[in-house]
């Protein structure tokens, strides 16, 4: 990071949103915002509703289930190539 | 940065030389087969095509399985596999002109939506009922509305839990383009959400606080 934080105001916690939520900061980076979210209703909120996003989104893409056949037809295929390979 | 280029990809032909049985692959190859037809399905937009990508890549993956050092990324080293069969078959194909109005999406626009028509944006989980009305079949709409570059890279995001790090890994990239793109993506995410919930006719643009 360009300087250290020493208190964090709205906008420089809002320019680190994204990377808080997946962790990517210091952690010193990282109390600093906890702290300003502590004090912070407004940040609170929208950072509250970001995760929430991320979290919905993630959910619903992984309700997904493999066609019962699929494994089971490269499995035999994994098994012909490797007889065929092997002489 | 030449000979890193220029050096045999995993999947290469050259590399071809199944020393190892089937007996050692499968089971690695099982533990990622469920996320990586997750993460062909929303690539490919088609599920027929999913089927024959994770096919394709498991069968090349075998076959360069030698390459494979044992105690490594088995993970990022098939999605690397699968992601470049996946961008070899696009560019066999007539690549599909890609127009999208999701660039230039300003910060919180599912928040600020939200707020203005009257869905949550507090609680413990105040997205929750925006995307539990959409569903999964129109979150995934969304997701497929995104243009490539952006959806590769967060379908990798948001299907499996890779790090930036095994992202880049998988699309040979660096780390801040994984970075700018991801955040990027979720920006375009939020307004294709919002879009197809119109489309849909789930936002009906109620009085503000009508929701909470």
């Amino acid at each position: 990071m360009s300087h250290p934080l020493n208190r964090t105001t709205c906008e420089e916690a809002f320019r680190r949103l994204d990377d808080f939520l997946d962790r990517r900061l210091s952690e010193t980076e990282m109390r600093l915002i906890e702290e300003h979210l502590e004090i912070c209703a407004a940040c609170t909120r929208e950072f509250t509703f970001e995760a929430s996003v991320l979290t919905g989104v993630r959910q619903k893409l992984r309700q997904l289930s493999v066609p019962p056949d699929l494994l089971a037809r490269i499995a035999a295929e994994i098994r012909a190539a490797g007889e065929s390979d092997h002489g | 940065m030449l000979e890193e280029s220029q050096a045999a990809p995993p999947w290469s032909t050259a590399e071809l030389k199944p020393v190892r049985p089937p007996a050692d692959f499968e089971p690695l190859f099982a533990a990622v087969a469920t996320t990586a037809f997750g993460i062909a399905v929303r690539l490919t937009r088609n599920q027929a095509d999913a089927e024959d990508l994770v096919q394709e890549a498991a069968l090349l993956a075998f076959r360069a399985f030698a390459s494979f050092e044992p105690g490594t990324n088995f993970r990022a080293w098939f999605f690397k596999i699968l992601t470049n069969c996946y961008f070899s078959k696009r560019r066999r194909e007539k690549s599909r002109p890609v127009t999208s109005d999701l660039d230039d999406t300003p910060d919180l626009y599912l928040y600020a939506r939200s707020a203005e028509t009257g869905f949550p944006t507090q609680g413990p989980d105040p997205a929750a009922r925006l995307l539990d009305q959409l569903g999964t079949e129109r979150v995934v709409a969304a997701i497929d509305r995104l243009p490539e570059e952006y959806r590769v890279v967060s379908t990798l995001y948001f299907m499996e839990d890779l790090s930036y790090e095994e992202i880049a890994q998988v699309l040979g990239c660096p780390i801040g383009t994984v970075r700018s793109r991801l955040h990027r993506g979720r920006k375009m995410l939020q307004k294709a959400l919002w879009q197809v919930a119109e489309e849909s006719g789930i936002i009906t643009h109620h009085p503000t606080g009508a929701g909470e």
